[in-house]
């Protein structure tokens, strides 16, 4: 029952339509305990460091990071334009990293349409706070109020003319600080690339065969396995001869563990046939069986079940046209 | 056992199992990423390739019997720097979601685009009804596969009036 209500917290928190039930690990994190210090705003709450977000090299070269992953929604492309319009650089000069579990901050999974909302919103914040810290340091380079300055194309001119690029600027600047609540952000009138349609990044590497997809991962001293399913739910492994399929090409072990059963093979078809074989050797109990099909809504009914409201807020209100 | 398979007008030696489907030697031995499993059983079209021109399921398709015979894959078409007319309509047109079963649409509407250069919308729907997305990328694709023809025309055109 916690669970439930923690769940259905969070859906109404979130105002997403979710539909999945095993996706509360993600959520929970957003449900425990509020980190120390001001709420910031989207993810940068739970990862505080400007550069966790954005790292700037002494060569100016921009690099963007993300807990999310790029899953044919459009949001490497998305998150890059919202870094380039708050950094005032062009979305070419950005190089984004997406969730990758050594570098970039855990956003849990990328789900319910929270991409944009929790980690764009952190990349867009972290990214006009840095732009204001590349400005004040220019403004104390060249002695002028940071307002005075204009930054376009990786470089920060003076009124004078005098010019001091994003490289120079931010090998003088420590980004390992906290974000701060409130940021700078561009207002929406002079926005040059939120909002525009930009062709999606991805695309040309999935039109032309190139890495899009962990499946075309290929790791040095890579193997393959495979598993082999109970024939209906909680049936129990009762015994399994795996001799014979130890000795097929390429199989280099047999994994059993309880009711799981696996082969691991030296090459990824080596691995289906193992695994087809290790099917056939397999002897399950069957525990369990599905409803009567002819009974299906008296099972229904009959199943536990609770009645409550999930979300209520304000009146129904409706002024559309009757049909 | 050693196979030797013409893939992409390249003639490469594969050791393995003769009943190995084509694309896990695509993929596991080769390298190519294009071609895609998505059911291994024929029905969902994301591992489609050429063979001699005609568009297979790459994943029901045993390597014994492409002795001899010419594979091409989505990569023996053009490149991310040198793309093929298919696959510059296809960026053009923006004509993918998740893109896992785009290659799969694209070597079939190749194979269609090659023997009828001016196909009708229902020749098109026709040679892609062996091809499943579920993302609904559907209008697109058939957007870029139109696209990817007048593409090919004007290339054609081209040629022969340098040519």
């Amino acid at each position: 029952m916690t669970q439930d209500i923690n769940r259905r917290t969070i859906l109404k928190a979130g105002g997403a339509l979710i539909v999945s039930f095993s996706i509360l690990p993600a959520w929970a994190q957003e449900a425990a305990q509020p980190a120390p210090g001001p709420k910031l705003p989207g993810s940068l709450n739970d990862e505080r460091f400007l550069d966790s977000w954005i790292r700037i090299d002494a060569e100016g070269k921009i690099v963007v990071f993300t807990g999310k992953a790029e899953l044919g929604q459009g949001i490497k492309t998305a998150l890059i334009q919202v870094a380039a319009e708050e950094l005032e650089v062009e979305p070419a000069d950005i190089a984004l990293v997406t969730a990758d579990t050594g570098r970039t901050a855990d956003e849990g999974f990328t789900a319910g349409s929270q991409s944009m909302q929790n980690s764009g919103t952190a990349i867009r914040n972290a990214a006009a706070q840095v732009r204001e810290l590349l400005l004040a340091k220019a403004a104390e380079k060249f002695g002028t109020g940071s307002g005075e300055l204009k930054a376009a194309e990786k470089v920060i001119t003076a009124p004078d003319g005098r010019k001091a690029g994003y490289g120079e600027l931010a090998a003088a600047i420590d980004l390992h600080i906290e974000a701060k609540p409130q940021s700078m952000l561009k207002a929406p009138g002079t926005l040059r690339i939120i909002g525009k349609s930009l062709p999606r990044v991805d695309i040309p590497a999935k039109v032309t065969g190139g890495i899009a997809y962990v499946q075309d991962l290929r790791l040095e001293g890579m193997v393959h396995a495979r598993i082999v399913r109970p024939p209906s739910y909680n049936a129990t492994l009762a015994q399994v001869d795996a001799s014979r399929i130890e000795a097929m090409p390429g199989v280099i072990k047999v994994v059993r563990d309880g009711n799981f059963l696996a082969v691991v093979a030296e090459r990824e078809y080596q691995a289906v046939s193992a695994m087809r074989a290790l099917a056939t050797a397999a002897q399950w109990i069957e525990n369990e069986t599905l409803p009567d099909e002819t009974r299906l809504p008296e099972m229904l009914a009959g199943l536990e079940r609770e009645v409550g409201t999930v979300a209520q807020e304000g009146a129904p209100h409706f002024d559309g046209k009757v049909f | 056992m050693a196979i030797t398979l013409d893939v992409n007008g390249r003639t490469q030696e594969v050791d393995t199992d003769p009943a190995t489907p084509l694309l896990y030697v695509l993929r596991d031995y080769l390298k190519l990423n294009a071609a895609k499993f998505g059911c291994g059983l024929g029905q969902c079209g994301s591992c489609t390739v050429m063979v001699d021109g005609q568009a297979v399921f790459s994943c029901v398709t045993p390597v014994m019997t492409l002795e001899g015979r010419k594979v091409t894959t989505l990569e023996g078409l053009g490149t991310i720097d040198a793309p093929a007319p298919i696959q510059t309509a296809f960026i053009e047109v923006q004509a993918a979601q998740c893109g896992y079963c785009i290659p799969g649409m694209m070597m079939s509407a190749q194979a269609l685009l090659q023997k009828n250069p001016q196909p009708s919308e229902r020749e098109i729907r026709d040679a892609l009804r062996t091809n499943l997305c579920r993302c609904g990328t559907h209008m697109r694709i058939l957007a870029a596969i139109r696209r990817a023809g007048e593409l090919m025309k004007s290339a054609a055109a081209e040629k022969a009036g340098t040519g």
